[in-house]
C-alpha cells in the first residue's frame, strides 16, 4: 500500500498516559473501541472516521514512529519529543500543539545536601538518566565543564549517590528514592506531533480536525535553559579503593528465578523476595551490600568497579558488548535459569526459508530498499544486520512492547521467544537463532584483590554449584 | 528528491582534479607558514568531547552543531566527538607536549579536516591555519596579522581588507553595562548579525553607557583615530577597557605598517567562547558579495581551560577550498 492510499495513521500512548489521552479523544468524537479500555490490542479503527488508524506504543517511541514517517500523527510526552528533537532538532518532527494532559517533569537530583556548583568544581561529574540528549543539552548550558553519562534503561534515580553524582529523572521518582533536587530540566507536557512531509503531501484532515480539537494546554513545558554556572575544571579526588563487597541484584523478570537461584545456593536477602522488594535487602553481613537494580544496567556498571557481583541475563551482557567489546565484564557463572532463545523474526507469511532468502524478497522490486530491524536490544540488531550482509538497513529501538511491529512497521524483529507459542499467536516465526540466553552471574573481568576476591570466588562457587546441582 | 548520490549529506568527495587543486593551496600555505617557523601538526580526527563543552571553549550554540558519540570503550560514558575546531585540538596538543617537557613557546600549523551539522552545505570543512603559543600579546598579534596578509598576498590575493575587533572590549562594554555573563555571549552573536536592537536595549537601559555602546557597536572605525574615540568615550565608564583599547591599537599599528585596510568593529567571531583578545577576519569584496578568506584572534586562557598549563595564545585558520577559488 503505498503512502498516499494508505490510511492515516495515528501514533497513541499506553501505560500512565492511556487514560488521560484515552479520555480526551473520545471526548473530542475520536473514539476507538478498546483503547480506552485497555484492550490488549495494538491496532484500532476509529469509530465513525473512515480512513483512520489508530496504534498504540510506549511512549517513547512515538515520536521515533512520527520522526521515521511510519506514522502521520502522535501524541506522546514532551521529554520523550525533547529527547529526539533536542539532538536531531531538523528532523522530521513536527510539534503541533501542547494538550491539557500532565506529563512529568525531569529534575536534576543528587543526594540531600549536594550542590551543581561544589561537584562540577571538584572534578568529574557522573549523571545516570534514561534521557542522554537531555541531559546533555542541560549540562551544555549549565556549563559542567567535564561530565559523563550514564545512559541507563529506567530508575536513574537509584544512581546517586555511591554510583553516580547525579540523577536526571522525574520529579516524583527522585521523591520517592529520597534525593535532593538541584533544579529542573524539562517541564514535562503531552503534544500532538505530525511527520513534516506527511503534514506536507498527504490529506490528514479527517484526524487532524478532532485532534486539533483536543483542549490546548495553557504553558508548553519544554526543556529548561538553565543559569551557566560559573566554576571551572577541576581536578577529580582519587577516590579511595571500596572495601565493602557490592552485589546488585535484578528486579522485574528475573526477580523471581534470582530469588529461587539464590535460595537454591542458601542465599537469603531479606527484603529481597520473589514478588517485593526494597532498593538495599539486607545481606546479614556488614561488610556485604546488596542493591536492587534493572539487570539491563548491570554490566555497565559492574564495567565501572560499581559491584563485585551482579545477576543479570546472557542477552543483556552480551548487548552491552556489542556496543562496547573493550568494556571490562564478564560472564562468570550460568544459572540456567530464565532459558530463552533471542533471533531474528520476520512474518510467517513470507514464503522463505532462510534470511537471504527474506532480503531477496524485501528486495525484488527494489535493490535499494532500506530493511527495518526493530528491537529493544538495538545494538544486537545493528550487529545482526551488519554481519547478515542485510545492506541498507534501519534500526528502529523500542522500549519493550514489541507486538504488532511485524510486518507493518519493520521487516525483521530482534527478540527473545521461550516456546515459540506467542510467535506463532502473532503469525511470527523466528528465522534465524542468535543465542541462548539464561539468568547468569556476571563480574568485572578483573578479580577483585583481598576479602572481595575472595568473597566473589566463594558466592561464584556456591551459585555455581546449586545451578548444577539443580539441572 | 534531488538525487545526491550515494555520499552522506554534507560530504564531499574529491576527485583527481580536486585534489589536484587541493595539494597545491595546501603545498602553497605550508610553503608560507613553514618559511615564518610555523611547523606542522596533525591532530586525531577524534577528540574527548569535554575538550569543548567547557565554558570558554565552543558556546552552547556551536555544541549543538558538532557529531559527539559513545565510542566503542565509551562505556564509562565519556563521549567522543570528531574535531568540530581545530584551535582547541592544537591547544590540547601544545597542552600535552608542554606536559610532556616541550617548548612553552610554539609555532604550529595544520591542514585538518573539522566536522559542523549544517542543514544545507558542507559537514566537513578542510581548514588551513597556525597557532602561535607562548607569545605575549603585542607581538603575537602583530605577528600574525602580518603573516595572514603576506600568505594571502602570495596567493595573489591583495584586494582584501581586515576586520578588527577586541572579545575582551565587548565584554567589558556588556559586563559595565550590567549583562550576565551567561547573556554575554548571546548578545555578542546578536550583535554580530547586525542586530543593533541588543545595543539600543542597554544603552538606554544604561544611560551612562550609551555613547560607549552606541561607537562600539554603531559606528565602523577606519583608522587608529577610532580607537581614540573609542578611549575618549569609554575609559571614564569602563576602566576595563583600556588594556583591549592598548591591544587593538597596537594591531591596527601593524596593519597599517603591512599597508592594509582595516575596519575596527565591535565583533568579528561568532560562538568561540576562547577569543579573549583581539579577534580579526580578511575580507573580500563588498556588501552581499563579502566574503571571509582567514579569521583568528588571541585566545589567552583556553589551554587552561582544557586543564593544561596557562600559555598565551593567538592563531588563525581558513577554508583551504574558499582559498583555493581565489587563488591565483
Amino acid at each position: 500500500m503505498s503512502a498516499s492510499t494508505r490510511p492515516v495513521r495515528v501514533a497513541v500512548p499506553r501505560g500512565d498516559l492511556r487514560t488521560p489521552v484515552g479520555e480526551r479523544l473520545a471526548a473530542a468524537g475520536f473514539r476507538a473501541q478498546g483503547y480506552l479500555e485497555g484492550s490488549r490490542t495494538y491496532r484500532f479503527d476509529v469509530d465513525g472516521i473512515e480512513g483512520v488508524q489508530l496504534r498504540v506504543f510506549s511512549d517513547q517511541d512515538i515520536p521515533i514512529q512520527v520522526a521515521l514517517g511510519q506514522y502521520d500523527l502522535g501524541i506522546a510526552s514532551g521529554t520523550w519529543i525533547d529527547e529526539l528533537l533536542v539532538r536531531y532538532r531538523h528532523d522530521s518532527v513536527v510539534p503541533l500543539r501542547p494538550l491539557d494532559i500532565e506529563g512529568e517533569t525531569l529534575v536534576i537530583a543528587g543526594a540531600p545536601g549536594a550542590s551543581l556548583a561544589g561537584l562540577a568544581g571538584a572534578g568529574v561529574v557522573r549523571v545516570a538518566t534514561q534521557y542522554p540528549q537531555i541531559a546533555h543539552h542541560y549540562l551544555t548550558r549549565q556549563r559542567v565543564p567535564d561530565y559523563r553519562l550514564y545512559e541507563v534503561w529506567a530508575q536513574a534515580e537509584a544512581w546517586p549517590p555511591r554510583d553516580a553524582e547525579l540523577a536526571i529523572a522525574s520529579a516524583a521518582a527522585v521523591a520517592k528514592e529520597g534525593l535532593g533536587v538541584l533544579g529542573t530540566v524539562h517541564r514535562g507536557g503531552v503534544w500532538l506531533i505530525a511527520n513534516r512531509e506527511a503534514l506536507a503531501t498527504r490529506d490528514l484532515s479527517a484526524a487532524l480536525r478532532p485532534l486539533l480539537s483536543l483542549a490546548r494546554a495553557t504553558a508548553e513545558g519544554g526543556l529548561v535553559d538553565p543559569t551557566p554556572l560559573a566554576v571551572t575544571r577541576g581536578t577529580s579526588q582519587v577516590v579511595p579503593a571500596r572495601e565493602r563487597f557490592r552485589i546488585a541484584v535484578p528486579d522485574g523478570h528475573a526477580q523471581r528465578h534470582t530469588v529461587a537461584a539464590l535460595a537454591d545456593a542458601g542465599i537469603a536477602f531479606p527484603g529481597y523476595e520473589a514478588a517485593s522488594s526494597v532498593r538495599y535487602p539486607e545481606s546479614g553481613d556488614p561488610e556485604v551490600e546488596v542493591k536492587v537494580m534493572r539487570p539491563q544496567d548491570m554490566p555497565r556498571a559492574v564495567a565501572l568497579g560499581h559491584f563485585d557481583l551482579a545477576i543479570s541475563g546472557r542477552d543483556w551482557l552480551r548487548a552491552f558488548l556489542a556496543t562496547f567489546p573493550a568494556a571490562p565484564v564478564t560472564e562468570l557463572c550460568d544459572l540456567k535459569r530464565s532459558k530463552y532463545q533471542m533471533g531474528a523474526v520476520i512474518s510467517d507469511d513470507l514464503p522463505v526459508e532462510s534470511i537471504e532468502e527474506a532480503i531477496a524478497l524485501w528486495r525484488r522490486d527494489d535493490p535499494e530498499f532500506p530493511i527495518r530491524v526493530a528491537s529493544e536490544y538495538a545494538s544486537l540488531a545493528d550487529e545482526y544486520a551488519r554481519t547478515r550482509h542485510l545492506g541498507r538497513y534501519r534500526v528502529i529501538p523500542i522500549s519493550g512492547a514489541s507486538e504488532g511491529f511485524v510486518p507493518e512497521d519493520a521487516e525483521i524483529l530482534i527478540e527473545g521467544t521461550e516456546t515459540g507459542t506467542t510467535l506463532r499467536a502473532n503469525r511470527l516465526r523466528m528465522i534465524d537463532v542468535i543465542m541462548e540466553s539464561t539468568n547468569c552471574v556476571i563480574g568485572h573481568a578483573v578479580a577483585p584483590d583481598g576479602a572481595r576476591g575472595a568473597r566473589r570466588a566463594e558466592y561464584v562457587e556456591r551459585l555455581r554449584a546449586a545451578a548444577e546441582a539443580a539441572v | 528528491m534531488p538525487d545526491r548520490g550515494l555520499h552522506s549529506p554534507g560530504m564531499r568527495d574529491f576527485g583527481p582534479e580536486e585534489m589536484r587543486r587541493f595539494r597545491g593551496i595546501e603545498r602553497r600555505f605550508l610553503d608560507a607558514v613553514e618559511g615564518a617557523g610555523y611547523l606542522e601538526i596533525r591532530t586525531p580526527t577524534i577528540e574527548p568531547l569535554h575538550l569543548f563543552t567547557a565554558a570558554g571553549t565552543l558556546s552552547p550554540q556551536a555544541l549543538e552543531r558538532v557529531y559527539s558519540f559513545l565510542d566503542w570503550d565509551g562505556w564509562s560514558g565519556e563521549r567522543v566527538v570528531l574535531r568540530p575546531d581545530a584551535t582547541v585540538a592544537a591547544a590540547r596538543w601544545y597542552a600535552d607536549a608542554v606536559r610532556a617537557g616541550g617548548a612553552s613557546t610554539a609555532r604550529v600549523a595544520y591542514v585538518a579536516p573539522v566536522y559542523r551539522f549544517a542543514v544545507d552545505g558542507d559537514r566537513e570543512v578542510w581548514q588551513c591555519g597556525v597557532e602561535l603559543f607562548g607569545s605575549a600579546t603585542a607581538e603575537g598579534d602583530a605577528e600574525l596579522l602580518t603573516l595572514a596578509s603576506t600568505f594571502l598576498r602570495g596567493l595573489g590575493v591583495s584586494d582584501f581588507t581586515v576586520d578588527l575587533a577586541h572579545a575582551g572590549l565587548v565584554r567589558a562594554a556588556f559586563a559595565a553595562a550590567g549583562l550576565p555573563a551567561a547573556q554575554q555571549v548571546e548578545a555578542y552573536d546578536l550583535m554580530l548579525e547586525g542586530d543593533s536592537g541588543v545595543t539600543e536595549r542597554l544603552a538606554q537601559a544604561h544611560p551612562d553607557q550609551a555613547a560607549s555602546l552606541r561607537l562600539l557597536a554603531g559606528v565602523d572605525g577606519a583608522s587608529a583615530g577610532y580607537i581614540q574615540n573609542l578611549r575618549a568615550a569609554m575609559l571614564a565608564t569602563v576602566p576595563a577597557a583600556a588594556g583591549p583599547l592598548d591591544d587593538l591599537a597596537r594591531a591596527a599599528a601593524a596593519l597599517d605598517g603591512a599597508g592594509v585596510s582595516y575596519r575596527v568593529l565591535a565583533a568579528t567571531a561568532r560562538n568561540f567562547e576562547y577569543y579573549s583578545g583581539v579577534t580579526f577576519r580578511f575580507r573580500q569584496g563588498a556588501g552581499t558579495e563579502a566574503r571571509t578568506l582567514l579569521g583568528g584572534g588571541r585566545y589567552d586562557g583556553l589551554t587552561q581551560t582544557l586543564g593544561g598549563a596557562a600559555a598565551p595564545a593567538c592563531g588563525w585558520g581558513a577554508d583551504l577550498l574558499r582559498l583555493a577559488k581565489v587563488a591565483s
